[in-house]
């Protein structure tokens, strides 16, 4: 009998052992390119002038901790879901909330906005995530028309409708993605190699083709083909969770935010880690990136409640906002990129510009 | 017993043999010079960066968040 468990304990070394040549040989190769840094190369770009943003509309509303947003196309409603388990749809240029739905749970750690405006989706520690149709009645009880799509075996931490409303995108607590069909609730792929909970997610923007990147637990983010289900690129710089990953707008790269105080931002095509986004004083984790319109500017919103805007080609930090008086939790950028949206813990949300 | 401690140790084979499937597969990548694809973000940016309200900002009139008159619906 034992030798037999010889063997297989053999194999497990060996494999163990090419797994890190493997390793080796994928930081090697990537060092080759490594010729010049992003910040030596935009020496040359000129420094971008003063900035004056402030809070412009304090959206109150929630009974407790913000916990995420989005914008609709429409770039004036946004959806906002809380820890007291209920989904806000406001519009932003009033203040006024045009719809409120209770989830049957608490903690509703996802929500999106459906790319017709017509439909919410959002989700939480009930596993699942749910499409609500928004109905212009006012009077109509919005529950009563819930579809559940997904499900998943833990919380659900992240999802976003892809170009259309039918099909939807998730990540969970049970370390996987999954993509899904509205109408009926199928599972069209799912996406397995994540070794924690996953945390978040974004799709590519529709040009650049069907990938999605996700960030998790495990401190990797990871490139997917949507179609296949393939992990194509994976990237671990980060020392801690990555709590929000978001494509740079013309969708070669993307920039992370993590609990160990930093943004990144990786190039898909050098395959790397291209720049950080850091300083000494900065000891809180950053919940949340977004990109303005050009990609130039990051936007990280943190745990020290305050917003951080990046240059992104300089690596140097233009301006700190505060406003908000505990974590910021979320932070989208409008479509048209006429301003930000920032949720928190403090039970608002604002709009800066 | 011992046929489940083989079986863990199949399935921590198998998943081995993912990982390192998946590395191959991650080593076998075309990339590109750092000095290229920064370029490519700087052309980018460059490009857009007049469009860009929160950099270039439109006139107050335009940005709907940034002018004071008040919004109010007729009930």
């Amino acid at each position: 009998m034992a030798t037999q468990e010889v063997p297989l304990n053999e194999t497990l070394a060996h494999l163990k052992t090419e797994s890190e040549t493997l390793k080796s040989k994928l930081e090697e190769e990537r060092a080759k390119l490594h010729d010049v840094e992003l910040h030596q190369v935009a020496e040359k770009v000129e420094g971008l002038g003063q900035f004056v943003m402030k809070t412009r509309r304090t959206l109150k509303g929630h009974g407790n901790k913000v916990l995420c947003m989005d914008w609709c196309k429409d770039k004036r409603r946004i959806v906002s879901s809380s820890q007291d388990g209920k989904v806000i749809v406001w519009d932003a240029f009033t203040t006024n909330k045009e719809h409120a739905v209770t989830m049957p749970c608490t903690w509703v750690m996802a929500c999106a906005y459906a790319p017709s405006g017509c439909a919410v989706a959002c989700g939480g520690l009930d596993n699942k995530c749910s499409v609500y149709p928004l109905s212009l009645d006012k009077n109509e009880n919005l529950a009563a028309k819930k579809k559940s799509v997904a499900m998943h075996t833990n919380y659900l931490s992240a999802c976003s409708f892809t170009n259309s409303d039918m099909q939807i995108l998730t990540s969970s607590g049970d370390g996987t993605c999954a993509l899904w069909d509205v109408e009926s609730g199928q599972l069209l792929q799912s996406f397995h190699g994540h070794a924690a909970d996953v945390l978040c997610l974004d799709l590519a923007p529709s040009e650049t083709g069907n990938t999605f990147v996700s960030g998790g637990c495990d401190k990797k983010a990871n490139v997917w083909d949507m179609r296949s289900g393939q992990c194509i690129q994976s990237f671990e710089t980060h020392e801690s969770d990555i709590n929000s990953v978001r494509y740079y707008p013309s969708g070669d790269a993307f920039a992370s935010g993590s609990d160990d105080a930093t943004c990144r931002l990786y190039d898909l095509r050098a395959d790397r880690e291209v720049a950080i986004y850091s300083k000494d004083s900065i000891i809180f984790g950053v919940s949340s990136v977004d990109f303005s319109l050009s990609g130039r500017l990051l936007f990280g919103g943190y745990n020290d409640y305050t917003i951080n805007v990046w240059d992104v080609l300089k690596g140097t930090r233009v301006s700190i906002l505060f406003g908000h008086e505990n974590r910021v939790s979320t932070l989208r950028v409008s479509p048209d990129g006429t301003a930000f949206c920032t949720g928190s813990w403090d039970h608002t949300l604002r709009i800066w510009a | 017993m011992k046929d489940s401690i083989a079986n863990n140790s199949t399935a921590s084979i198998s998943q081995a043999r993912k990982a390192v499937e998946q590395l191959k597969m991650e080593a076998c990548m075309d990339r590109i010079k750092v000095s290229k694809a920064a370029a490519d973000l700087m052309a980018y940016c460059e490009a857009h960066i007049r469009e860009d309200p929160l950099i270039v900002p439109v006139p107050a009139s335009e940005n709907p968040f940034r002018e004071k008159k008040f919004f109010c619906t007729i009930l």
